[in-house]
């Protein structure tokens, strides 16, 4: 096994994204870990997030898929006893990780390319009634979907850089 | 008025190692302080309050015949009275000192700009020459005080400090709440780390308080007024009426078995009932009944109802026409040992605790673990009164978490090994226990050879705390906790689940220190005076601390706190007189109007107003009485006439001090 080297100014860089720098006071009770929604699908274990951070051991986290296995359910932010939320760190990470130009997991910019397009997190779709009739929004006669105004785009392009 | 006799002052600078000498160029402002009008030596030194540094100064004022001593150093809180001493020991007196404080109020608080606080530091020992010119000699006074304490809580940090007092020969008036003495230790079943009885140790200790003739016990009854000052307080005590002559009842419970009103048992933590007439529990102290006016019938609605328990009490103890009764104590010192409470789990709502029947908190464990408890000692889940399979211990719950208490209860991990113990002891091995955990925190003097004997017994403990308790369809328990030693996550079905419940601070501890002056820390226990040095006091002369009131403590810590504070109360009163500080007002009788101000705001009730009679009138004037003023200086503020002033801080040496800070600073000194 070789020996890890801590990167203490990749560490400063996700502080940095916090708001805060709770991060710091966590003591590993591991009731994260305990409640978390994705560990019993997909082997998230927050607590060592928190861990791998505040030691430095930052390196790899960015480009790793457990950061996108999250399903921000934030039991994590609401039981932690010291504040220091997990799921923060992992929103930090993520946003590293596309400022890397890491790999992104495909639905996650399929999302953000039809927010982008559409101003909807979910396109309309079409339904199937109890009578088993197919419908969509205009056989309901709802009211058309406009795009989104010209400077959404723009504002949201701006949003995502900043953070 | 700017003529006064030539003074020759010594000016000592503080390095306080590198507390000031770290930011304060010390030697800088020991050769300004050189220019100060009347400065005849300045020095600095590493310590001041060593003794070389004591030396330094008793020899100058010797060799020099200074007749005024600055000191530039730490807060004189510290170490004012160890300069005061110093100097008089030379000949002086003590009260021709004047202490300036570098240490809080300049290095350690302007840590990063060592300059400005350099000038700072000029500036304050300027105006401390300037207040040193007009200092006055003064004497201390002295005052009787009463030889009799009051100890507020009948815990056993109450008992423990009564009967250390009473045995020293002080009479003692102990106030209890409850209708009997023995507080949280009377609940607990068996204690950490030797696994004694605790009623074992206990009860014979409330008996003694009963008995001793130096202790007037006073239960189900609290305090409402405090006046006076250390050494003479006065202390107004409501006895509330229990509706039972205390002379007559024999403790027989013939009452309780006729009266049909169930009331939930707090001694019992609620679990089960008693009745609306009871004894607080089995080994109460005193053993007489008592009847809660909020269920019982006759009380609540009508004359004319019930009165069962009158029929069938053979000593005609009951009473319903008792009143409340206010008692006036005269004491001259008070413990306060009024305890702590558990932390309601509720609050957590996560762990279920209100919703599911069992999960229950760690001190209604004891209770269903003690023998003297609603199951006779027998371990039982309390939905279906079936001994468990698997007992599931949770930590630090509200304690070490921001969102309730940030604190470690100090206590917590003791109890649960405790408790898994006697868990283990009495279901044998037919039962698996878990213990989930933080951090275990076996610290005290046979702490961890406990903890080992725990291990000892086949108890699992698991690194990680459970995020959720859920119940499965069938109404059984359910939880996930990750184990940090295997890395795998653990599905547990307890048919029990007891909660590590910190202690909080008692409800109504906010009324306790307002009624007694004393402060609480942030953590919202009450404050010691010093956390090292003077951990049984209060900041309020006279007023000590005994046990969980000041911070969560285990029984050990309690008992050995309870027994300092006695040694406290013993060392203030056992002279017979007090010796108090002479900074006191005084009235000048001539510029005196008579206006009474002063009378109607002294928090102390220190002045008097003295009749006169001028040029055949009868005029009032002011008069302070020594001993009851704290110097506090409200009354001098408030004069319109400037006739009542506290000595050194009249008009003219504040004045004098505000002068000096507004002159500019110039490096040859403020001359």
């Amino acid at each position: 096994m070789s020996m890890a080297k801590p990167n203490l100014e990749a560490r400063e860089k996700i502080l940095a994204k916090l708001r805060g720098r709770e991060l710091v006071n966590c003591f590993q009770c591991i009731k994260c870990t305990s409640g978390c929604t994705a560990l019993k699908l997909l082997e998230l274990k927050p607590h060592e997030i928190i861990k791998l951070v505040n030691l430095g051991f930052v390196d790899e986290l960015p480009s790793s898929d457990i950061i996108w296995t999250c399903v921000t359910c934030l039991k994590c932010v609401q039981r932690c006893p010291q504040k220091a939320s997990p799921y923060h760190v992992i929103m930090a990470l993520r946003n590293i990780a596309v400022e890397k130009e890491a790999k992104v997991p495909e639905g996650y910019l399929k999302a953000v390319s039809q927010i982008l397009e559409t101003g909807l997190i979910e396109t309309p779709k079409k339904i199937v009634t109890r009578k088993m009739e197919t419908v969509d929004r205009d056989c309901l006669k709802l009211p058309k979907i406009n795009p989104p105004k010209e400077n959404f785009q723009a504002v949201f392009t701006k949003t995502m850089e900043e953070k | 008025m700017d003529v006064w006799l030539m003074t020759r002052i010594g000016v000592y600078v503080c390095h306080c190692g590198l507390n000031i000498a770290g930011v304060v160029d010390v030697e800088k402002v020991a050769e300004y302080a050189k220019g100060l009008p009347d400065v005849v030596v300045a020095k600095h030194y590493t310590y001041m309050c060593s003794e070389p540094g004591q030396h330094m100064i008793q020899d100058d004022i010797e060799a020099q015949n200074l007749d005024r001593i600055v000191i530039a150093t730490c807060s004189p809180r510290m170490h004012e009275e160890t300069f005061r001493r110093a100097v008089a020991e030379a000949g002086l007196n003590p009260y021709l000192t004047e202490i300036v404080n570098l240490r809080e109020h300049v290095s350690w608080a302007h840590t990063h700009e060592p300059e400005k606080a350099t000038e700072k530091a000029k500036a304050l020992v300027r105006m401390g020459v300037a207040h040193a010119r007009l200092l006055e000699p003064l004497e201390k006074r002295k005052v009787s005080v009463e030889k009799g304490v009051l100890v507020v809580g009948g815990g056993i940090a109450g008992i423990q400090t009564s009967l250390d007092l009473a045995d020293a020969g002080f009479k003692v008036h102990l106030v209890e709440k409850s209708p009997s003495i023995g507080g949280r230790m009377s609940q607990l079943d068996k204690t950490f780390p030797t696994l004694d009885c605790s009623a074992c140790i206990l009860t014979p200790k409330m008996v003694d308080v009963a008995k001793h003739l130096n202790i007037t016990l006073l239960t189900n009854a609290e305090v409402t007024n405090v006046k006076g000052f250390v050494g003479n307080y006065e202390a107004s005590i409501l006895k509330k009426p229990t509706y039972v002559d205390a002379e007559k009842c024999v403790g027989c419970e013939l009452c309780t078995k006729v009266c049909p009103v169930k009331v939930p048992d707090r001694f019992n933590e609620n679990l089960t009932e008693k009745r609306a007439i009871s004894i607080y529990s089995t080994q109460a102290v005193p053993k007489i009944a008592t009847i809660n006016p909020d269920y019982c019938l006759r009380l609540k609605y009508n004359k004319g109802v019930c009165g069962k328990c009158q029929d069938a009490c053979e000593a005609k103890a009951i009473d319903f026409e008792q009143k409340p009764e206010t008692v006036q104590v005269k004491v001259g010192g008070i413990v306060l040992a009024v305890g702590s409470e558990v932390f309601n789990a509720s609050k957590m709502a996560e762990l279920g605790y209100g919703r599911f029947k069992n999960v229950i908190s760690s001190i209604e464990f004891e209770r269903i673990s003690d023998a003297s408890g609603p199951t006779g000692g027998k371990i039982v889940s309390p939905k279906d009164g079936k001994t468990p399979k698997t007992i599931a211990f949770i930590q630090c719950v509200g304690s070490r978490d921001k969102r309730f208490h940030d604190y470690c209860c100090r206590v917590g991990c003791m109890v649960t090994l405790k408790q898994a113990i006697l868990a283990r002891e009495k279901i044998h091995e037919n039962v698996r226990i878990y213990v989930c955990y933080v951090d275990l925190r076996a610290f005290g003097k046979g702490y961890d050879e406990f903890y080992r004997s725990a291990r000892d017994k086949d108890i699992d403990f698991i690194a990680g705390l459970p995020s959720e308790i859920h119940s499965a369809q069938d109404g059984s328990l359910c939880f996930d906790v990750y184990d940090k030693g295997t890395n795998k996550l653990l599905e547990v079905h307890p048919d029990l689940v007891v909660l590590g419940t910190g202690l909080v601070p008692n409800n109504d501890l906010g009324n306790i220190s307002a009624l007694f002056h004393a402060s609480r820390s942030a953590d919202g226990f009450l404050l010691e005076a010093h956390p090292k040095l003077r951990p049984l006091e209060t900041a309020m002369g006279g007023v000590f601390l005994a046990g969980a009131c000041q911070g969560p403590k285990d029984i050990p810590d309690t008992v050995a706190q309870a027994s300092g504070a006695a040694a406290k109360a013993i060392d203030l009163l056992s002279s017979g007189e007090i010796e108090l500080e002479p900074l006191k007002a005084v009235v000048d009788k001539d510029s005196c109007s008579g206006c009474r101000i002063c009378e109607s705001i002294c928090p102390f009730v220190a002045v008097e107003m003295k009749p006169e009679v001028v040029d055949g009138n009868e005029r009032f004037r002011a008069e302070v009485i020594e001993a009851m003023c704290q110097g506090c200086g409200l009354c001098s503020s408030a004069c319109p006439t400037g006739a009542i002033k506290i000595q050194q801080y009249s008009s003219r040496q504040v004045l004098t001090q505000v002068q000096a800070a507004l002159t500019e600073t110039c490096t040859e000194g403020g001359k």
